[in-house]
């Protein structure tokens, strides 16, 4: 009797209605990854090195999506990331080719710029009730002028330890012949990748196990009755522009290993990128609806298609740009008609 | 502070969000003016019939953001956010220098010429981004979509549809008529600040002396209650957002025709950005409802001013930012809901100790 009613549980837990955009985007984008096996099969696309390059070329903006899931889902919008990010970088590049500091003096600043810029801007948009767009927005215009007074050029980063640490990778091998050989075409994870994978965890596990978590949902769901409920809402407000602040510190950890320099520009626009991720991953901008499973197939999605053009070769970069529009487009009508229809159903 | 003298209703007035943007933008031109006496003489240039000046400069230099933010203003009066603008004043002006030279491989050097009439070279680009955002306020009105979001997808594609209207390549052309849009002079003053002009009477006299702008408060407070109350929400919606895309087109224009080329990548890049900030200085309330476009008209002088002061000073430009971010912080803390209750607070205090 229990044994069945865990597996009905199990089984209507699985068809919620609430998990049909996560759906589509694990959908659309096998369906996408597909048709680029069917077009491209032949020039590689559906090798294993295609699809962990979707992971390394992509990390960055995944890690950062992972705090803005968060941001989003409580009902609030962070526009600071590309810049705190940019900035990081800057801390690292400057820290260490101009002053000479160990990078890893240079990450801690980073973080507590980050996480402090956060907290405030979470501070401020609670408890001085001015819109978190005008707010963040304000937070990105710091950061990004910030770094053009730390420089206007991109600094190179020459740091040993920096760079043992942007070498590190683990190949991908297979079990052949009785031995372990690496994979063919070359395939690796490097760090990157495997900080995108924890930190998605981390996230899965805050919004889901957690009672922060559960919080993060009441307030995106009506901040009014979860205040009412009792719930620490400016607290927990606060925290999660803290958490999204680091995850813009390690987004920009991650794009400095990615590039290996800093640059005062770098990343401009990088936080529409962002939120059109958690978006296409199926986070409601309204707040109270958002799964990390959901973020990680968004990124992945978003990344297949530069991919695609690449693998095309004809087709001008812009396309991209259109075919993510159009994909934000699709996704926007899906999440319509998703709300709409359980509106429906619950009235 | 002389409160008590004055005979008006003073914490009305510290109430109003518009008296801190005036008080904000005051002071920044006085620390100009303490720093450099001259910031405020203006001089007449007879070789080219036009007054020169920092303050000429300023609002001659604000005028796309004046532009578009009284669009912006309407769209977050509605409740709303419009972010796609930037990106149509990219469109607006590869629409423009593709019509003024077609195909580059035919008329190689750009000259004083125009392959279409001068007139599609006008009224397409506007034409097209009046749609584009018909389109906006489509997907808002008819779809329910949160505006943030619908807007979001054309800033994401508008800048790839305008590079690829262009090949990807940027045109310059010489074409004098089209020169004078945005290089041009009018009474003295340069062509954009009386386009501007035009722009604000018009959008002023359309808000405020038709019901239209009662209409769009109406909805930005309570969609619902308007709609029950016979106002057609969704044809409001829909041509303001008509409104900002024209607006924007117009924007895009002047653009265009001050660098008389078409730069599809920083063509408007952050407009939306110091358009919503400009209306949120001025005082608007971004949840909606009532606005002031007198406020945003400040609030875009305030943006321009903060980028002017520093380019007069000799601060590295990209640090404008940094500087913009703080004078912003200023403004909107003192304007938040709080600080403002306090000092309003305050006031009545003060007033009552008085009597």
């Amino acid at each position: 009797m229990t044994a069945k009613t865990n597996k009905q549980t199990l089984f209507t837990r699985l068809t919620n209605p609430k998990y049909i955009m996560v759906y589509a985007t694990i959908g659309i984008f096998l369906v996408i990854y597909a048709a680029g096996g069917f077009l491209y099969g032949d020039k590689g696309f559906l090798t294993v090195r295609t699809f962990v390059n979707l992971f390394i070329d992509n990390a960055y903006f995944g890690i950062s999506a992972v705090g803005m899931t968060m941001v989003l889902i409580t009902g609030g919008i962070d526009l600071s990331v590309g810049a705190v990010a940019s900035l990081t970088g800057m801390f690292i590049a400057y820290g260490t080719s101009v002053l000479h500091l160990h990078p890893m003096t240079c990450i801690a600043a980073a973080l507590v710029m980050g996480v402090g810029l956060g907290l405030l801007m979470g501070w401020v948009i609670h408890y001085l009730n001015v819109p978190a767009f005008i707010t963040t927005l304000t937070g990105m215009f710091l950061a990004r002028g910030v770094c053009s007074l730390i420089s206007r050029e991109s600094i190179d980063i020459k740091h040993p330890m920096f760079d043992a640490l942007a070498g590190w990778k683990v190949y991908l091998m297979k079990y052949s012949g009785g031995e372990w050989v690496k994979i063919k075409p070359i395939a690796f994870v490097n760090f990157n990748v495997l900080l995108f994978l924890i930190m998605i965890l981390i996230g899965a596990f805050i919004l889901q196990r957690t009672r922060f978590g559960r919080n993060i949902y009441a307030i995106g769901g009506n901040e009014q009755s979860a205040s009412l409920m009792g719930l620490p809402v400016g607290r927990t407000k606060v925290l999660v522009y803290g958490f999204n602040g680091l995850c813009s510190v390690l987004a920009g950890i991650s794009y400095a290993l990615y590039v290996k320099s800093g640059w005062n520009l770098s990343l401009q626009g990088g936080e529409l990128e962002v939120i059109t991720c958690a978006v296409i991953g199926g986070t409601l901008l309204t707040g109270g609806v958002g799964y990390m499973i959901g973020t990680l197939f968004g990124v992945l999605l978003k990344s297949v298609i530069p991919a695609l053009i690449t693998f095309n070769g004809n087709l001008l970069s812009w396309w991209g740009k259109i075919a993510t529009g159009m994909l934000l487009l699709l996704f926007i009508c899906i999440q319509r008609f998703v709300v709409t229809s359980s509106a429906r159903k619950r009235t | 502070m002389a409160v008590n003298k004055k005979r008006f209703d003073v914490s009305g007035l510290m109430q109003s969000k518009v008296t801190w943007a005036v008080i904000a933008e005051a002071l920044i031109l006085l620390v100009c003016f303490i720093i450099r006496p001259d910031f405020f003489s203006i001089s007449y240039q007879p070789s080219t019939g036009m007054l020169y000046g920092s303050l000429i400069d300023i609002v001659n230099r604000s005028a796309e953001i004046t532009i578009i933010s009284m669009g912006m203003t309407l769209v977050i009066a509605l409740g709303g956010t419009d972010l796609s603008v930037g990106a149509l004043v990219a469109v607006a002006g590869a629409i423009a220098l593709k019509f003024l030279r077609w195909d580059v491989l035919t008329y190689t050097t750009p000259g004083d010429y125009t392959v279409y009439p001068y007139i599609l070279v006008i009224a397409v680009p506007l034409i097209v981004c009046a749609l584009m955002g018909l389109f906006n306020g489509f997907l808002v009105a008819k779809g329910g979509i949160q505006p943030i979001i619908a807007t979001l997808i054309l800033m994401v594609c508008g800048r790839g549809v305008a590079q690829i209207l262009t090949d990807g390549k940027q045109f310059t052309t010489g074409y004098s008529p089209f020169r004078v849009i945005g290089q041009g002079s009018f009474l003295c003053l340069p062509m954009p600040i009386i386009i501007t002009i035009i722009v604000v009477i018009a959008v002023a006299l359309f808000t405020r002396k038709t019901a239209f702008g009662a209409f769009v408060e109406s909805v930005g407070v309570n969609p619902s209650a308007s709609r029950l109350s016979g106002i057609k929400a969704g044809s409001v919606i829909l041509i303001v957002f008509m409104i900002t895309g024209l607006l924007s087109g117009i924007a895009g224009l002047i653009y265009s025709s001050r660098i008389m080329s078409n730069d599809s990548n920083n063509a408007g890049l952050n407009f939306e950005m110091d358009a919503i900030l400009a209306v949120v200085i001025g005082g608007t309330n971004m949840a909606g409802g009532r606005f002031s476009l007198t406020g945003t008209i400040v609030g875009s002088l305030i943006i321009r001013t903060i980028v002017t002061f520093v380019y007069y000073f000799g601060i590295v430009a990209e640090a404008t930012m940094a500087f913009k971010a703080l004078i912003i912080a200023v403004v909107i803390v003192l304007q938040s809901e709080p600080v403002r209750r306090y000092f309003a607070r305050k006031a009545a205090l003060r007033q009552g100790g008085a009597r």
